[in-house]
């Protein structure tokens, strides 16, 4: 029993991971109907400036909190003069723009930076608790926990506050918005910087037991999309319960599934994606979208 | 377009992305293809080489997951062969002084780029060397054969590079994997007590490697058991489950045959999270005692080893020393390498540096015949920054240029030499 909820806990904390960097890529989807590739490079940028400004001496606490102001401004810098060249056009164009921007960021980081793998200090200590026979880290349960509370206020903005309602306006039918008096450049920003914002949370996780490299969230990336397409595109709550449902599974079933073992595990996430895909394309908890014509 | 149909078409494009993961995932193992031939030998001085200069090429992954160490296998070199030419150059054994330039190009541990990477270098360089990587080696290894380009003081642990019959231009450099696992089973089948063994592996030739070499040496010793073996994914973001899985099997020696930095970091914190306390066997790249065991907190464990045949640049000694501060200093002049390298591939690279001149003293003709020759023929040869008991020993057929390794325990600063397991 203390190995089964030791594995549950281990993959709702990497699943935490997962989601914190799919919630980015839901909220820039739900701002401005993107699918943002470069998310897991603009978390590892942000993670490099929080470790750049402890490095200075700011404690880690505010250092982060910098870096996530930081982060805001430079998702919306990224948005007004970057991506919005490409809106309104082929959204196609768009995604590969975002992958080039991916690819950029990346030998940006590792052009200051190195390729040398950086300590980066936990928010959280190094101890245990006890819970049922499985010995829990300090360091999971916090990850858990700050997810969760993401999560909620997320879910609280786009579904009980005027900015995001206005945001989802200006994702579903930015002409409209406008004429409605919605002011959708302002709002596209928004929507960026808050995701470079969920990004740099994910980062700064992630950053102290991955140790900070210029790649360090390229398979993190693959995981979070595999989140938003399991979760719905449309649902923050989903995409976390995605998150968690494939760190949770992927753990239980290397270890209790012989067939699939540590080696295939990486399969797993994907499988659940076609399975849900052809029973529900619009994923677990995504709304279909109807279109009046 | 309707908002569901570009959810689909999103959708598409990531299940794509994910297929792709999957199958990198699966195709660590790279093949080697034959190629058309060039010709590359002859009677007067091979490509690459003029009375003043030589020129040689290496591919290796400068971008990527495994950028840290492949940048440092280009760094070390070109600060050996830097401080060389500042001198006024390397003395041949044809009565030439040469200066000695490196032609690096990143394949990003991508076989196919390594491949493209040797088809562009073949003809402009003499000889390829130190670049790291065994798939992205294995890659041109047909190829370099095909066309008589030596492929030499290569970083690869696989035994292929250094079969004469196979691989008759090739050579590698460091010890093969199943020399580092069999010297770990040895100090193991040597302790007075009994032992139970958990093994976790990288699920490809690295791990295959250390763990046949480990096996070989543990046959027939009855004190030792193996209780659980598990392997992992190079791939893998987190290995925590199989710690989880492993601590349970109650073994007092975890064998961690892994090649990736932050995955040991978190194995040794993992392993402290759940209170499982064993003595660790940790291969020689993934050691280094400032960049791996500080973080990972290394020093709650009873003991730590790992094997090596080069000093670590890493250790708090090693600055102190005069072949160790002439390194760093050279790394930072001439390879613009300002670090502390936290990867031992530099100080390797700048050993193969030094073997290379050796080699090149030794050569009567500028070709690559002669040098191939040259090469196979270098007994006993020490090069700065080796461990003593380590030697570079060219002419035994099946054995890399370096295969004596020396098992080290960890004593909370650096490492020193552990004879036995006991002491």
């Amino acid at each position: 029993m203390g190995t089964f909820i030791q594995l549950v806990i281990d993959g709702l904390s990497t699943g935490s991971i997962y989601a914190a960097l799919a919630l980015a890529i839901v909220l820039v989807n739900q701002a401005t109907g993107l699918i943002n590739f470069a998310q897991g490079g603009m978390a590892v940028l942000s993670a490099y400036i929080a470790w750049v400004l402890n490095g200075f001496g700011i404690p880690l606490l505010l250092a982060i909190l910098a870096a996530v102001v930081i982060s805001f401004f430079l998702g919306a810098v990224i948005e007004r003069f970057l991506i919005r060249r490409f809106e309104g056009g082929d959204p196609d164009t768009a995604v590969v723009a975002t992958i080039g921007l991916l690819t950029l960021i990346t030998g940006l980081c590792a052009w200051i930076w190195t390729y040398n793998n950086r300590l980066f200090p936990s928010l959280f200590p190094l101890e245990t608790v006890q819970i049922a026979g499985a010995v829990i880290s300090v360091r999971s349960l916090g990850t858990i926990v700050v997810i969760v509370a993401i999560m909620l206020l997320l879910q609280a903005l786009f579904l009980g506050t005027k900015l995001g309602l206005a945001l989802r306006a200006v994702a579903i039918n930015p002409a409209s918005a406008a004429f409605s008096g919605v002011n959708v450049g302002r709002n596209l920003m928004v929507g960026w910087g808050l995701a470079a914002v969920l990004g740099a949370v994910a980062g700064v996780l992630v950053a102290p037991q991955l140790t900070l490299t210029p790649g360090m969230m390229d398979s993190a990336l693959v995981y979070a999309l595999a989140a938003c397409i399991l979760g719905g595109l449309s649902s923050p709550i989903g995409v976390v319960v995605a998150a968690w449902l494939i760190g949770v599974l992927e753990n239980l079933a290397a270890v209790y599934v012989p067939f699939i073992g540590h080696d295939l595990k990486i399969a797993v996430p994907f499988i659940l994606i076609f399975v849900v895909l052809i029973v529900r394309p619009q994923g677990l908890f995504g709304r279909k979208a109807v279109v009046r014509v | 377009m309707s908002t569901n149909r570009r959810r689909m078409r999103v959708a598409s494009v990531v299940a794509g992305i994910g297929i792709v993961a999957v199958l990198a995932a699966g195709c660590a193992r790279g093949g080697g293809s034959p190629d058309s031939t060039d010709e590359g030998g002859g009677a007067a001085a091979s490509p690459g080489i003029t009375d003043e200069s030589i020129t040689l090429g290496i591919t290796t992954p400068l971008s990527g997951p495994t950028a840290g160490p492949g940048t440092c296998t280009v760094a070390g070199i070109t600060a050996y062969f830097g401080a060389r030419n500042a001198e006024g150059g390397v003395e041949f054994g044809d009565g030439n002084t040469r200066t000695v330039e490196i032609e690096a190009l990143d394949d990003e541990y991508d076989p196919q780029k390594a491949k493209a990477n040797y088809d562009q270098l073949k003809s402009s360089v003499f000889a390829m060397t130190a670049g790291l990587g065994t798939p992205t080696n294995r890659a041109w290894l047909d190829a370099a054969i095909a066309d008589e380009v030596p492929q030499v003081l290569i970083m690869t642990g696989d035994p292929i590079f250094s079969n004469q019959e196979e691989s008759p231009w090739q050579l590698g450099f460091v010890p093969i994997y199943q020399n580092e696992g069999e010297a770990f089973g040895e100090l193991l089948a040597g302790s007075a007590e009994e032992h139970k063994v958990a093994i976790l592996s990288q699920n490809d030739d690295y791990g295959e490697g250390y763990v046949e070499g480990f096996k070989t040496a543990i046959e027939g010793a009855d004190n030792i058991e193996i209780v659980k073996e598990l392997t992992y994914e190079a791939t893998d973001t987190s290995v925590d489950a199989q710690l989880t899985e492993l601590a349970g099997s109650g073994a007092d020696v975890f064998f961690n045959a892994m090649s990736i930095t932050p995955l040991v970091i978190s194995s040794l914190q993992k392993a402290q999270e759940l209170g499982w306390l064993p003595s660790w066997f940790l291969p020689s790249n993934t050691s280094s005692p400032t960049a791996i065991l500080e973080p990972g907190g290394a020093a709650a464990f009873p003991g730590v080893y790992t094997v090596a045949f080069a000093q670590s640049a890493a250790a708090p000694t090693f600055a102190e020393s005069e072949e160790g501060a002439a390194f760093l200093e050279q790394l930072n002049e001439y390879a613009d390498y300002p670090d502390v390298p936290a990867f031992p591939h530099c100080v390797w690279s700048y050993q193969i540096g030094a073997t290379l001149e050796e080699v090149f003293g030794n050569m009567t003709e500028p070709t690559r015949e002669n040098f191939m020759a040259a090469l196979r023929d270098v007994s006993g040869f020490t090069a700065p920054l080796m461990l003593e008991g380590s030697t570079v020993d060219t002419t035994e057929d099946g054995q890399p240029a370096v295969s004596t390794v020396q098992v080290q325990k960890y004593n909370g600063r650096g490492y020193a030499p552990a004879e036995s397991w006991d002491e």
